[in-house]
């Protein structure tokens, strides 16, 4: 059996990358080392995350509603697999003078200054974030050596930019590398609303609002649709679009290794199980370490290729938490996102702590219900370094749900006696059972050093790897982290382009 | 895998193995810094130095060199993945010339492998290389141990150096071939010896611990009392590397760890170092690269010129027809043994292939008044100096 592609991973983007290449004809192979695909969004295995020896339904990473790129969405025509049309979901900043509730561009429960002020800061924003997004949809420009195709794409970016206006344009420049927490208490003051925007800029990575660069992160959420789907209708139309183009999805197959002919071309990839698949074309949706220094191998790299690798930043600290509960919490609407980050200095504090090994002493989170037979409060908990004081114990694994159940009975009263049972993925988890190194869901840190044409390092961010055929498509790509869908969009996009060329 | 790292040295140059008798030599003390060691530039005239490389034998204390070991069951292959050359074909106890280049092609720096044994090699080189290792070995199976400051290292030079060498107890030497390696015992020590070195002359370093040093200093200079040996700074192996056509990193090219501005690093093609690289070998760094450099032809090439008359021509601009500004020189000698007028100089590439009317203009200071002339250069073979004495073996006794 010959393919014309082989995408490696069928997480969301290689997912997107096998229906794209599906779309342009190609017979496409898409292998992946679990039970199940998704990734991250993926259903979970059983027991997962209920420590040693424990049972449980399974804790799924991506538990939220997400939604893809638009561009993604209407690309693949998804709404023809029953991508239905989304829902909009508020979230409910807990404080402790009454929560806050903030829709797009909202704020229900501040003062109607505040309000104004948040109204105004959202539409700043979404402006500024409006030239990012022009970006997000393509191969990054090219550090040196634009082609003719490059430099009229970077001319219109030019424009566009341009358009912003002298004080949009200002402004843009003046955020962009600067800090969230000045952002916020300058435009907000602080507050549950402040606290709850710097939660969500900071979300996944090992940066503290007060980080430099942490704007951009914000920037780049608020680019994305303000819409959500649950994760199982999001994958299940992506399977369909993989399928009805003819892509084959194989599961439980592990790839080993790379193969990289005498001609320095990818030529298909080799199963831990020793199965070979061969294709001229390979996408790798896993970390840029793994497939660099695992898959392909430093046999096949320049020396500078194997230290960016290594050094990429790719610290997780976030830890996900299911909660199983007797009873709903009736402070928290169904469909609603509860974050309890009081303040601006409680997600800082938060990161202090996980910034030097230690757990947080209140952890901040994010926590929405799972309905079912047994109703679940999904929590994601950050400030959670990768391995406190070295490794994980059960000790510390109970320190951490102790503490993040604490946090959540102050903004849901009572919630503590209703908690049937735990369980827990910390980063150390998610690094060991999704291959992520340091656990982190955005396949590296989301930071100015790692973003655009830097995305994941230099030489390899525009998709393709230094040998022919071989390209990276996951969140470790441009645009990047989150669930977008943009690195599979856009790496299969590479792909097709430079076969063009070659024929 | 962990590198050792040197210990920090005293503030200031440190004092070499051979310090104190080439103190007791230096009457110029002349010093300079070479890799934070003490070494001398002249010790008596810069022209007895120069010729005792030509007529007799000379010492020259080589210690300062960045010297690596790379050992273990991948040594092979880190080294033939650092250097461009293909190391497989290097038997243990053979040296080789090579370069080793960054992901972009660029030169990062020269220097000389000895392959020790199957699983063991040393690196000698002018720039400190140890984290570039350490990149380079990550994932093999190897130690990469920095020896610069456990190994003293002396550079024996010059016609009558292999009798020099056999008059100090080292029976045999002369039956070593060019880029041989062999060990001696004398007295209590250890000596590997190589026959390689930077005059293009017969000649041999020798390797040793540093409580050997002055013990084999004082060997080699009663051996060489009849044969003219003599203690050399580095301003005549200067010369004598010029005539010999040997290249100079930070003089002729920036290593690419090296330069700031971009467009300064500088390829194997352009340093007419083609023969250093084998395409043809599996992936090394810089590979890929160098492979789509290969197929295009260098902006510009590093030559030997030839110019009339006896100015030597210091930092001098080339000309063509005597008008368009083609290249500059980066290393001048009026060469005194083959009498003729040199300079390393960088070319653009369309005279380089041209080669014809060719000019530079020459800068020259009589009693604080600057003259300028031009003179005529061609480009000639790079190495001018060219002596069957550097591979006749065994070499003539004396």
């Amino acid at each position: 059996m010959s393919w014309d592609a082989i995408v490696v991973g069928a997480g969301h983007n290689g997912l997107v990358a096998a229906a794209r290449l599906g779309q342009a004809g190609r017979r496409v192979l898409l292998l992946e080392a679990l039970e199940g695909p998704g990734g991250l969004l993926g259903a979970p295995a059983a027991g997962q995350g209920a420590g040693s020896g424990g049972t449980g339904p399974g804790v799924r990473i991506a538990a939220q509603p997400t939604w893809l790129n638009p561009i993604v969405t209407m690309g693949l025509g998804l709404d023809r697999y029953g991508l239905g049309p989304g829902v909009a979901q508020p979230t409910r900043a807990w404080g402790p003078d009454g929560p806050v509730t903030l829709t797009a561009g909202s704020a229900l429960g501040v003062a109607p200054e505040t309000a104004a002020a948040y109204a105004a800061l959202h539409a700043r924003l979404r402006r500024l974030a409006g030239p990012l997004a022009r970006f997000m949809g393509r191969t990054p420009p090219p550090l040196n050596g634009a082609g003719a195709g490059d430099l009229l794409a970077l001319a219109l970016d030019g424009l566009a930019l341009r358009r912003l206006g002298r004080a949009d344009m200002r402004e843009l420049l003046r955020i962009l590398l600067s800090n969230v927490w000045d952002l916020l208490e300058d435009s907000l003051g602080d507050g549950p609303l402040a606290g709850a925007l710097a939660f969500d800029a900071t979300l996944g990575g090992a940066m503290g609002p007060r980080s430099p660069g942490t704007v951009l992160p914000l920037l780049y959420r608020l680019a994305g649709a303000p819409r959500g789907a649950d994760p199982e209708i999001l994958i299940g139309a992506l399977l369909k679009a993989v399928a009805a183009t003819g892509g084959v999805l194989r599961c439980g197959a592990p790839v080993a290794r790379i193969l990289v002919g005498d001609n320095d071309r990818a030529e298909g990839v080799q199963l831990e199980s020793g199965e070979e698949f061969r294709a001229p074309l390979v996408l790798s949706n896993l970390h840029p370490r793994r497939t660099l220094t695992g898959l392909l191998g430093v046999a096949h790299l320049d020396a500078e290729d194997v230290r960016r690798a290594r050094l990429m930043a790719t610290r997780g600290m976030a830890a996900r938490i299911d909660l199983r509960l007797a009873t709903l919490p009736e402070a928290l609407p169904a469909g609603t996102r509860l974050v309890v980050a009081p303040r601006l200095g409680a997600v800082e504090a938060a990161f202090d702590g996980a910034k030097y090994g230690g757990l947080p002493e209140r952890p901040v989170l994010e926590a929405v219900l799972v309905p079912g037979a047994v109703p679940r409060l999904a929590v994601t908990a950050t400030f959670v370094p990768h391995a406190p004081a070295g490794s994980w114990t059960g000790k510390s694994r109970g320190t951490l749900e102790t503490r993040v159940v604490a946090a959540l009975d102050e903004a849901l009263p009572g919630l503590r006696s209703e908690v049937t049972g735990i369980e827990t993925m910390t980063p150390d988890d998610i690094e060991a059972r999704y291959g992520l190194p340091g656990g982190h869901w955005h396949h590296g840190e989301f930071r100015t050093d790692q973003m655009l044409m830097l995305r994941p390092f230099a030489r390899v961010a525009r998709y393709r790897l230094p040998v022919a055929g071989l390209y990276l498509c996951g969140a470790g790509s441009h645009p990047g982290g989150d669930i977008t869908g943009l690195p599979g969009w856009n790496a299969a996009g590479q792909a097709l382009k430079d076969e063009g060329k070659r024929r | 895998m962990t590198p050792a790292i040197r210990q920090p040295e005293p503030l200031g140059l440190v004092p070499g193995p051979f310090h104190d008798r080439i103190a007791a030599l230096n009457r110029q003390q002349g010093w300079t810094g070479w890799m934070g060691h003490a070494s001398p530039t002249v010790l008596d005239t810069v022209e007895f130095e120069y010729f005792a490389i030509r007529n007799g034998t000379t010492l020259f204390d080589i210690s300062p060199m960045n010297k690596y070991r790379i050992a273990g069951p991948d040594a092979e292959a880190v080294v033939n993945r650092l250097v461009t050359r293909d190391i497989r074909k290097l038997k243990p106890g053979r040296v080789a010339y090579a370069i080793w280049c960054n992901a972009e092609g660029n030169v990062v720096d020269d220097g000389t492998v000895f392959r020790l044994a199957p699983n063991e090699f040393r690196l000698c080189c002018q720039e400190p290389q140890l984290g570039w290792l350490d990149d380079v070995a990550w994932g093999y199976d190897v130690t990469i141990t920095d020896d610069s400051a456990a190994i003293a290292a002396l550079a024996v030079q010059g016609p009558t150096s292999c009798a020099v060498l056999k008059a100090a107890g080292l029976a045999g030497v002369e039956e070593l071939k060019p880029f041989d390696i062999r060990s001696f015992r004398v007295e209590t020590h250890d000596i590997m010896v190589s026959r390689t070195g930077f005059t293009g002359d017969l000649g041999y370093e020798l390797w040793m611990a540093p409580g050997a040093a002055l013990g084999l200093w004082d060997r080699l200079m009663e051996a060489g009392r009849v044969r003219g040996i003599r203690a050399i700074g580095y301003a005549a192996v200067e010369m004598a590397r010029i005539e010999a056509g040997f290249l100079l990193p930070r003089v002729d090219f920036l290593s690419s760890q090296t330069h700031l501005r971009p467009g300064r690093a500088r390829n194997p093609y352009e340093l007419g170092l083609d023969w250093l690289v084998a395409l043809d070998k599996p992936h090394f760094n810089g590979r890929r690269a160098l492979l789509a450099l290969s197929r295009q032809r260098p902006a510009r090439r590093l030559v030997t010129i030839e110019i009339d008359r006896d100015k030597p021509a210091h930092h001098a601009f080339v000309y063509h027809r005597k008008r368009r500004e083609v290249g500059f020189v980066t290393s001048a000698l009026w060469s005194p043994t083959v009498k003729r007028n040199i300079a390393c100089a960088w070319i653009e590439a369309p005279w380089v292939q041209d080669g014809g009317d060719l000019w530079v203009e020459i800068y020259r200071q009589r009693e604080l008044t600057w003259n300028r002339r031009m003179a005529r250069a061609r480009i000639v073979e790079r190495r001018v100096f060219d002596s069957a004495r550097r591979r006749a073996t065994p070499p003539a006794d004396f």
